[in-house]
């Protein structure tokens, strides 16, 4: 076979394995149709915004950077999306007689079908109109997005070839699964420092971009800006910057793709030989937990929290965002103290899909499950588990907040909150649990099986919800003591009701999830295997 | 006191358009070493979830030693031991912290727990895996700390789906001595599987399911009938016995293209 025909061959087997994909399901249509139909919008948008801003004195900064960020999208796509595309998968193809040089230009074919290149290329075209001026520039502009397109491209397979030796262990997919958490707390990060750029403006930009039109493929755009200023030479060593490094990535890419075709695969070798776990439970921590189920169940749970990624991913993200939401907001002068609660809402939620989080293992649970007692038992001692985390950590960084904020008069006031939300949370995701459980797959970041996101939609928000109502005479009791005349001598009362009501609450709401738990155990099984 | 094991009756189950359980009556006697045998896709994991209470059934009714599984799970589900097939494990714990948990969660008493966990371990030959993670397991290993699990707290009747599939064959003489030694103690084994040497080898008492129906049940002789073996007869009996692939493939083998 011929590489031409190779490369027909892996385009034609991308199409249909996009087009079969969506004969799958409606659901699964209706989702493609509209995220292509959100991008292609935003994309438009994006290509307007940016010829709109055509002219503007820092235009080569904000388009440089623009690429470089979309880059930075494509290097980071493979590690949350791993097996999103089949034909990027070069383990599929490792039985047949393939030389890598014509795979690897077959496959870089192929991928450029897509939504995603649809978008980039978009948003590249964009960005040259932006800042091409004459003939020549436009000229190269053809070019420079071309090869912009290629290096975007052949990052997210050089990406994804490297990431997949990693993937195909153990120990690999776990560190895998929290490396998607350091970018999601990144993003917050991020999201902090666009607040304040928005607010002193696009000068800022100035310093970042002139190293940024250096680095490929944002220097492929610099080329066209530089054409535009006459600079024929810097565009010339920005252009070959370019081609080096699209050229360095298919290299990369090619010989990774070759030692995972002729390499065993990792998932069938022998674990390490050292993955033995010490039992600390057998001695330090189960002695300190109540006998019988309640301290089995509250033991599993914190070992889970500690040994398995998925959770552990989830606990550090609640547990970073309770920090850093009420921490920052105070820190910038904006906060109030009563972000403070963020912090027992963020880790509340751990309480929800508590049998999701099980997988199908849940069957051992189900099977010592006969009654609503065992049910309760079961429940409460993940609430309690929950607590040993939790209780300590809101109060803390509620003692945090306050005393950023020096505002020690209203610290009872807040905790008193704090506890009366953390009760409804757990209340409300106990309820939950019962009711909507949905499957949480083990590979990958999805935290939803397909198929059951309006599960999750209404687990999550109609719970959080409820627990905001369900707190509502805690929040009315915190305004009275403000509104009323001299109530402010009155706020210490708030803790101690606080902290009364959410107990209450929370052991209603385990009563009366149990009954339910217990009565729907084989339906619960169902939903939470199908991950 | 009933002699039967488990009886099922006008069990049904549906997944959609598909009819996986077509109303099956099942009597099982207690004290027996029973092996469901029947091809893929027959209705053989759907029909023990049902049975071990695990999935709901849309009609019919199931006794487990006597009581309802559905209106008497108390009494149901202390006396049975479960091996499903397909679901996972809690895997983040290692082997021997499952059991514990596993037989804590039964309300056995601690010491005892660990008394028998550390016994199963070094039957079943795994007391050198005790302190790794059951994620880390090779297939073999996990079907068995499956089957100690499900042994912990010495039910009255064993559930074992495809308890041999993907096990090699030492692991699997260990699984059948431990077997063998539990039913010659007077309990009741239930398994599945589509090994028929494997099932002639060990059972005394076979049902075949074959689209969601039964298509025999009995002792072993009584299912063999006048066949030499048991494959022969549940060939016949599933309607298979007269396919022959040999005569479309003219070209296969022989060397050149």
């Amino acid at each position: 076979m011929t590489a031409a025909e190779l490369t027909a061959v892996v385009v034609r087997l991308k199409l249909s394995l996009l087009r079969n994909g969506l004969r799958q399901s409606g659901g699964r249509r209706a989702a493609y149709v509209a995220s292509a139909v959100v991008a292609l919008l935003f994309g438009a948008l994006q290509l307007l915004g940016l010829v709109a801003l055509r002219g503007h004195a820092h235009a080569e900064s904000v388009v440089v950077l623009l690429v470089a960020v979309l880059a930075l999208g494509w290097a980071v796509m493979p590690l949350f999306f791993p097996s999103g595309d089949e034909t990027l998968d070069p383990t599929r193809l490792v039985m047949l007689p393939l030389r890598p040089r014509p795979l690897v230009r077959a496959l870089l074919a192929a991928s450029l079908v897509g939504i995603g290149p649809l978008f980039t290329l978009l948003l590249l075209t964009g960005s040259v109109i932006t800042v091409a001026h004459g003939g020549a520039a436009y000229a190269v502009a053809v070019v420079a997005v071309l090869l912009a397109l290629l290096v975007c491209v052949a990052l997210a397979r050089a990406v994804a070839a490297a990431n997949l030796r990693l993937l195909t262990s153990r120990k690999g997919r776990d560190l895998a699964v929290l490396s998607g958490l350091v970018i999601a707390i990144g993003v917050q990060l991020v999201n902090f420092g666009a607040q304040r750029l928005g607010s002193s403006g696009l000068k800022q930009l100035q310093p970042v971009g002139d190293v940024v039109k250096w680095v490929p493929p944002a220097s492929a755009i610099g080329a066209v800006d530089s054409v535009s200023e006459g600079s024929y030479g810097i565009a010339a060593l920005q252009l070959a910057l370019t081609v080096g490094a699209l050229g360095a990535l298919i290299a990369v890419w090619s010989r990774h793709l070759t030692r995972l075709m002729t390499s065993p695969d990792g998932s069938t070798l022998q674990a390490a030989g050292d993955t033995a776990t010490r039992e600390r439970g057998a001695s330090g921590l189960s002695r300190l937990l109540p006998a019988g189920r309640t301290g089995t169940v509250m033991e599993r749970s914190l070992r889970y929290v500690r040994r398995d990624p998925k959770t552990k991913a989830a606990w550090v993200t609640s547990l970073a965002i309770g920090l850093i939401v009420p921490v920052f907001n105070a820190l910038q002068g904006t906060g109030s103290l009563y972000f403070a609660c963020f912090a027992a809402g963020m880790l509340g939620i751990q309480m929800y899909n508590q049998f999701g989080q099980d997988t199908s293992a849940f069957w051992m649970v189900a099977t010592t499950i006969s009654s609503g007692h065992d049910a309760y038992v079961e429940l409460r001692g993940r609430a309690l588990a929950l607590l040993v985390i939790t209780l300590p950590y809101a109060t803390f960084v509620t003692v945090l907040t306050t005393a950023m904020l020096g505002e020690w008069a209203r610290l009872p006031e807040v905790l008193g909150l704090s506890f009366a939300l953390l009760g409804a949370m757990l209340a409300t995701g106990a309820w939950t649990s019962a009711r909507f459980p949905y499957s949480i797959p083990q590979e990958g970041h999805k935290n939803v099986a397909p198929g059951q996101t309006w599960l999750a939609w209404i687990s999550i928000f109609g719970g959080m919800v409820s627990a905001a109502l369900l707190s509502s005479p805690v929040i009315a009791a915190t305004i009275l003591v403000h509104v009323a005349q001299g109530g402010d001598a009155w706020g210490w009362v708030l803790l101690p009701a606080g902290a009364a009501y959410g107990a209450a609450v929370t052991w209603a709401g385990l009563r009366l999830a149990a009954p339910r738990t217990a009565a729907r155990l084989p339906e619960i099984l169902a939903a939470v295997s199908k991950g | 006191m009933t002699s039967a094991a488990v009886r099922a009756q006008g069990l049904w189950k549906r997944f959609g358009q598909q009819v996986a359980v077509a109303g099956i009556d099942l009597e099982l006697p207690a004290g027996k070493f029973i092996g469901l045998v029947g091809p893929n896709g027959a209705g053989k994991t759907t029909t023990l979830s049902m049975i071990t209470g695990l999935l709901r059934p849309d009609q019919g009714s199931v006794e487990v030693v006597g009581h309802d599984v559905w209106r008497d799970p108390v009494e149901v589900k202390a006396r049975i031991g479960v091996l499903p097939e397909g679901l996972r494990l809690f895997e983040r714990l290692t082997g021997r912290e499952l059991l514990v948990y596993s037989g804590r969660l039964r309300g056995l008493p601690g010491g005892e727990v660990e008394r028998r966990a550390t016994q199963l371990l070094d039957v079943l030959d795994l007391a050198g895996a005790r302190h790794k993670l059951v994620v880390d397991y090779s297939t073999g290993m996990r079907k068995k700390i499956g089957l100690a699990a499900a042994l912990l707290h010495n039910p009255e009747v064993l559930f074992l789906d495809e308890p041999f599939e993907g096990v090699d064959p030492v692991s699997a003489q260990i699984i059948r001595g431990v077997l063998e030694r539990y039913t010659a103690s007077g309990a009741t084994v239930v398994f599945s599987s589509h090994v028929m040497e494997l099932v002639e080898s060990l059972c005394d008492w076979v049902a075949v399911m074959a689209a969601g129906r039964i298509r025999a049940q009995g002792t072993l002789a009584e299912v063999r009938g006048d066949a030499p073996s048991l494959q022969k007869a549940f060939l016949e009996l599933v309607g298979a016995g007269g396919r022959d692939a040999g005569s479309n493939l003219d070209w296969l083998g022989g060397g050149a293209r």
